[in-house]
């Protein structure tokens, strides 16, 4: 039953974004999402999903993202929720419908739920005797993506596909203290993911 | 480009089987390779197929948490040490409880001539540190006889169970010493010691008073406060031993015999 609801929370936001698509016509409101995305990896779920907002110049996207990661692959089974943006410059058109933003950037914070995780720490702990927090993780990617425009029921749509290559805050401290030992590949993991722009 | 979905997926299946690791779910995942579970059974194993000597030769060292550079140092500086049968790395071995840490100073520390062993630490014990160190490294607490000598690893990381009372567990801690028919020499290996302030104070002379009424204890090991003390802190015949942290290079070198026992600080 846990894991239907979970999978529930996880794909809600792409049946409520479907039926929002069939809904509107040109006049789209201001605050519905300009896309959905759906990722696997990096580090937020083993599959995570959500919708999200393009900027008007279409450069800067802002996902808010369901994740999920089963016992089965993880070992221990987590829900996090992540917001994230990303910044991609360059729209390279290639072929009619098809194209290429070379090169992203972008950050992201998230958030694992669960009772061994906690975001102050617990007041029996002198203060400062661990400084992280352990539900909150920040971090940063790049990459890039590949795009083919669509022309679906009347409306320009896109579908992109897109991979991030990223690392975050306690492997990047690790990473700065043992430059030595550590290699850089050594805290890169690569996330892959579509987006469904509507 | 109409192939493109198709060459992504197979560079996905590709980079899949090829590179271990490359994708990553959550920092509190728990997953680990065959041969990253159950190591310090693994390694009491490969102990105990060790030949014995009259003497017993091991190093204590401790507190490896993100300091990767200096530990690979540690094993080159341990590796020069003659007749060394194992290490013991006395807790504290990631510092944010993540999985990524105990892969990579389990890497470092395969590269040791000889088998190691581990106690947990306070810092194994964030997060999901507990389900990662119970699945590369084992129980908490437990034991083995080598020789001459009874090693009883136990976790005394009492304020990470907010001082519940059960954190070190004083019963297992007895049977373990009781259990003692050849009268070997005890030696009780935790990374917190009792006179520290993260060890249950209410725990602190029940564990003491059994090390000291326990004519098989000389001396036990501890790490926790990144730096060497050694004495007889409650002047009961029971020498206690700290190690440093990895940041301060520095490390004990032990030797055992029936009946006696040296110690030697090394800085590397």
């Amino acid at each position: 039953m846990r894991k239907i609801i979970l999978l529930l929370i996880l794909f809600t936001p792409l049946f409520t974004s479907a039926q929002i698509r069939d809904d509107v016509d040109a006049s789209r409101k201001w605050f519905l999402p300009d896309h959905i995305k759906l990722q696997f990896a990096g580090n937020i779920g083993f599959l995570s999903g959500g919708p999200g907002y393009i900027s008007k110049n279409r450069t800067l996207e802002t996902d808010l993202l369901f994740g999920f990661l089963p016992q089965k692959f993880g070992g221990d089974a987590l829900v996090t929720t992540t917001l994230k943006t990303t910044y991609s410059p360059w729209s390279i058109p290639v072929k009619s419908d098809y194209y290429i933003k070379p090169f992203s950037l972008g950050f992201y914070l998230s958030y694992t739920f669960g009772t061994q995780f906690d975001t102050k720490l617990p007041s029996h702990y002198p203060v400062g005797y661990y400084w992280w927090a352990t539900s909150f993780r920040s971090g940063a990617y790049i990459g890039g993506k590949v795009g083919k425009d669509l022309t679906f029921k009347n409306r320009q749509r896109s579908l992109e596909m897109y991979y991030e290559l990223g690392t975050y805050d306690l492997l990047l401290i690790s990473y700065v203290q043992n430059t030595g030992y550590l290699r850089p590949s050594d805290i890169v993991n690569l996330a892959i993911g579509v987006r469904l722009g509507f | 480009m109409k192939n493109f979905p198709k060459a992504l997926l197979l560079i996905w299946g590709m980079t899949l089987t090829a590179c271990e690791g490359v994708f990553q779910y959550n920092p509190n995942q728990v997953i680990f390779k065959e041969n990253e579970t159950n190591l310090n059974q693994k390694n009491i194993d490969r102990i105990q197929a060790i030949p014995l000597k009259d003497t017993v030769r091991f190093i204590l060292m401790g507190d490896t948490q993100r300091w990767y550079d200096e530990t690979d140092a540690f094993v080159k500086s341990a590796n020069s040490q003659k007749d060394v049968a194992f290490v013991v790395h006395a807790g504290d071995i990631s510092d944010f409880g993540l999985s990524q840490e105990f892969k990579w100073v389990n890497k470092i520390m395969v590269k040791l001539n000889c088998p190691y062993l581990t106690v947990i630490g306070n810092h194994d014990l964030v997060a999901n540190g507990p389900a990662a160190y119970q699945k590369i490294y084992g129980p908490m607490n437990y034991s083995f006889e080598y020789g001459h000598n009874k090693f009883i690893f136990i976790n005394t990381n009492s304020r990470e169970y907010v001082f519940n009372g059960e954190v070190p567990d004083i019963n297992w801690l007895q049977s373990q010493l009781a259990d003692n028919p050849e009268n070997k020499n005890a030696i009780v290996v935790a990374h917190i010691p009792p006179f520290d302030g993260d060890f249950d104070p209410n725990l602190q002379d029940d564990y003491s008073g059994l090390l000291a009424n326990d004519k098989n204890v000389k001396f036990t090991l501890y790490g926790h406060q990144h730096t060497f003390k050694d004495g007889e802190f409650y002047n009961d015949g029971v020498h206690y031993y700290l190690t440093t942290a990895m940041g301060e290079r520095g490390y004990w070198l032990l030797t055992t015999w029936k009946g006696g026992y040296k110690a030697e600080r090394i800085e590397y």
